[in-house]
């Protein structure tokens, strides 16, 4: 939620949503998506919980498994063809057994950003679908340079995002045949040989190739060396094109790398979902019907963060021909073809921290790899086992 | 001080109405959250869900929290470096601003600036002079041959975090101490300078016997403070997930009660801090009888 762009929109789906169904009426409250998170919490302990409200994907299972949220399920069935234009992928995160806690609203795949200032400088191809994570790699260090020559880096050749899984380690391991955690959610499988195989393959382009930026160094360029200037290429969703549209070199963006087991990326949704002892559930079920529909969809769209769910939205010229950034949408969709949903299990945010903090210091050469690994991989499957 | 000024007739009764304002915010503030953090310190609760009984579960679990046990840990840590740090840099600076001085006013406002300063804005003052390539301090030090070091990563943060937390509590230890130097009598100094008590001697047989008072109240409130340290973790330590490169059982009560749906938990651990910073209180009060002076 990011105000104020976001509450102009929403106040706009209001609107329609209104004039669409007079009898009831919405308020719309928005607040940045740190402080939302303990908004929510607070009102929720104080007995006055919202009617309808946002939910990111991998946090649903924490909420969902305590019985806070009404299954949608059945007015799905009550809605013939609800489901029809959206995109399958988008779904399954919030699939249970008796039915739907919550719907996704918009989506997010994660693609491969270039600047091609530094690449038309250095006369170097851009990035394309025939790129490998060794090419990556390899390109990386050839863009790496101390442009002022002062003895300190002051170009990158990529900065990916190390604290997530989302942006790039979690695609870097399922390329590389490796896996983030059991399908059954009960053990982390980062500490696995194959994983660390990727792991030793991010830690050598931080730390001996100098091509990554370390974390300490990238909160020197407000976490975002790509945006600053600084970095060649870097891995993101659809939702830094707004800003990104607004920076003063040429950008593009590309599809993710291949690696021996083939090409993957990450794909999360936004949804919405209703609080279980909501006074109006019928009300609040129309508004969500309404914001996944149609004109919910397009006005969402219009304000150029995220992919709309359904794909005739996604597929329309309101998201591939976006005026504010004329790049490449198509690459965002096609990236559906090999995306993987990010995985969502209860615990998720104690479980990332541990895993996306814990490896920080190895990042910054202040720990080990291989002992780091075997300190937080069995914490986190504490975590787990709660 | 124990002779107190006894109000008298008409005075009781306008003490009574003056006090009383304060007295409803502490009672229901304070001690309405107090209790309430005792009970909810005995339940299961998410936040979001009703609460189940837990009874002391919420505090032996603390034994085995290897989270919560490395706070502690960092919490003494802290505790130990900013407390004397704090009373013996702010009563340095109180000794050297308490003479006429060209510029006094100006020394003194800037060593008080932090005090009434954003915690938020100076602490993004302070994480670019702590940046670890583009940093102040990494910039000077490298005209000494230092090679740069990453002040708010996992090995420095605490060391950081408590430079930046003395250096915004000396305006307040340095008023506290102005005011106990001002109120020592000159002719304490003109009697002793007959006796040769002139620069340390008079400092040690002189000052420092007769700012005790001032000394013991500064330990306990920087005490309060050091256990209570939250702002500048949060804004320099924090890291991309929400954890902490140094984080101190404040941040730890936030983090389980915000971010892990363990309110219980939380407030356990804010009755253990409440206990110690009460057991601190004690033996201070101890101590005050055995070291401090009164006049």
């Amino acid at each position: 939620m990011r105000a104020p762009e976001e509450l102009a929109v929403w106040n706009a789906i209001v609107e329609a949503f209104h004039a669409a169904n007079p009898n009831i009426r919405v308020k719309v409250e928005v607040s940045d998506w740190d402080s939302y998170w303990d908004k929510l919490k607070t009102l929720y302990a104080g007995g006055t919980p919202p009617d309808v409200f946002a939910m990111d994907a991998p946090l649903y299972p924490d909420w969902q498994s305590r019985g806070v949220l009404l299954n949608m399920q059945p007015y799905i069935d009550a809605t013939p063809g609800m489901f029809d234009d959206i995109y399958p992928n988008t779904l399954t995160a919030y699939k249970r057994d008796d039915g739907y806690y919550g719907l996704p609203r918009d989506f997010q795949t994660v693609v491969l950003y270039y600047n091609k200032d530094m690449f038309d400088e250095a006369q170097l191809p851009y990035p394309d679908e025939s790129w490998t994570y060794e090419k990556l790699r390899e390109v990386a260090k050839a863009l790496t340079k101390d442009v002022d020559g002062d003895g300190i880096i002051d170009q990158f050749g990529f900065s990916p995002d190390l604290w997530d899984m989302e942006t790039f380690w979690s695609s870097a391991l399922w390329s590389h045949g490796a896996e983030v955690i059991s399908e059954d959610y009960s053990k982390t499988l980062l500490g696995e040989p194959k994983a660390r195989e990727v792991w030793r393959y991010i830690a050598a382009m931080v730390l001996e190739d100098k091509s990554v930026p370390t974390p300490a160094v990238s909160a020197e360029y407000g976490g975002d060396p790509f945006a600053a200037g600084r970095s060649a290429m870097a891995m993101s969703g659809h939702w830094v094109v707004p800003e990104y549209a607004q920076l003063d070199f040429a950008w593009d963006v590309a599809p993710m790398p291949s690696g021996p087991a083939g090409r993957f990326t990450s794909v999360n949704s936004a949804g919405f979902v209703i609080a279980k002892d909501s006074k109006n559930p019928d009300a609040a079920w129309e508004f969500v019907k309404f914001a996944v529909g149609k004109e919910g969809q397009q006005r969402l769209t219009e304000l150029g963060f995220a992919i709309p769910v359904l794909k005739s939205i996604a597929e329309s010229s309101t998201f591939l021909e976006q005026q504010s950034a004329p790049i490449k949408h198509q690459i965002f969709l096609d990236a559906m073809e090999y995306a993987r949903p990010k995985p969502t299990f209860a615990g998720y945010e104690e479980w990332a921290s541990i895993i996306g903090d814990g490896l920080v210091p190895v990042w910054n050469d202040e720990q080990d790899l291989d002992s780091t690994l075997d300190e937080i991989v069995p914490a986190a499957d504490e975590v787990l086992a709660r | 001080m124990h002779a107190g000024i006894k109000p008298l007739g008409g005075e009781r009764w306008w003490l009574v109405v003056l006090l009383f304002p304060t007295m409803i915010g502490l009672l229901f503030g304070a001690l309405g959250s107090v209790l309430a953090t005792i009970v909810i310190s005995l339940l299961n609760w998410d936040l979001i869900t009703p609460p189940t009984w837990a009874g002391f579960a919420n505090y032996t679990s603390l034994l085995s929290d290897t989270l919560f046990l490395r706070a502690m840990r960092i919490t003494v840590l802290f505790s130990l470096a900013y407390v004397p740090g704090t009373i013996i840099l702010s009563l340095l600076i109180a000794l050297l601003l308490n003479r006429k001085l060209f510029g006094l006013s100006l020394f003194r406002t800037i060593y008080f600036l932090p005090t009434v300063s954003s915690a938020v804005a100076v602490g993004l003052v302070w994480s670019w002079i702590y940046g670890r390539e583009r940093g102040l301090l990494n910039y000077l030090l490298s005209f000494v041959g230092i090679a740069p070091i990453n002040w708010l990563g996992s090995q420095n943060a605490l060391w950081s975090i408590v430079i930046v937390n003395i250096w915004g509590a000396l305006g307040t230890g340095m008023v506290i101490f102005l005011a106990g130097l001002q109120a020592i009598p000159r002719e304490y100094y003109e009697a002793g300078s007959l006796d040769g008590a002139v620069g340390w001697k008079a400092f040690r047989y002189i000052t420092l016997p007769l700012i005790t008072p001032s000394i013991f109240f500064q330990t306990i409130i920087t005490t309060v403070h050091a256990f209570q340290a939250f702002e500048y973790v949060y804004v320099l330590t924090r890291t991309a997930n929400g954890a902490s490169n140094a984080p101190t059982l404040v941040y730890s009560i936030y983090r389980n009660g915000f971010n892990f749906f363990r309110m219980g938990t939380a407030s356990a651990q804010a009755i253990v801090l409440a206990l110690m910073i009460l057991l601190l209180t004690l033996c201070y009060f101890w101590l005050e009888r055995r070291l401090v002076v009164y006049d």
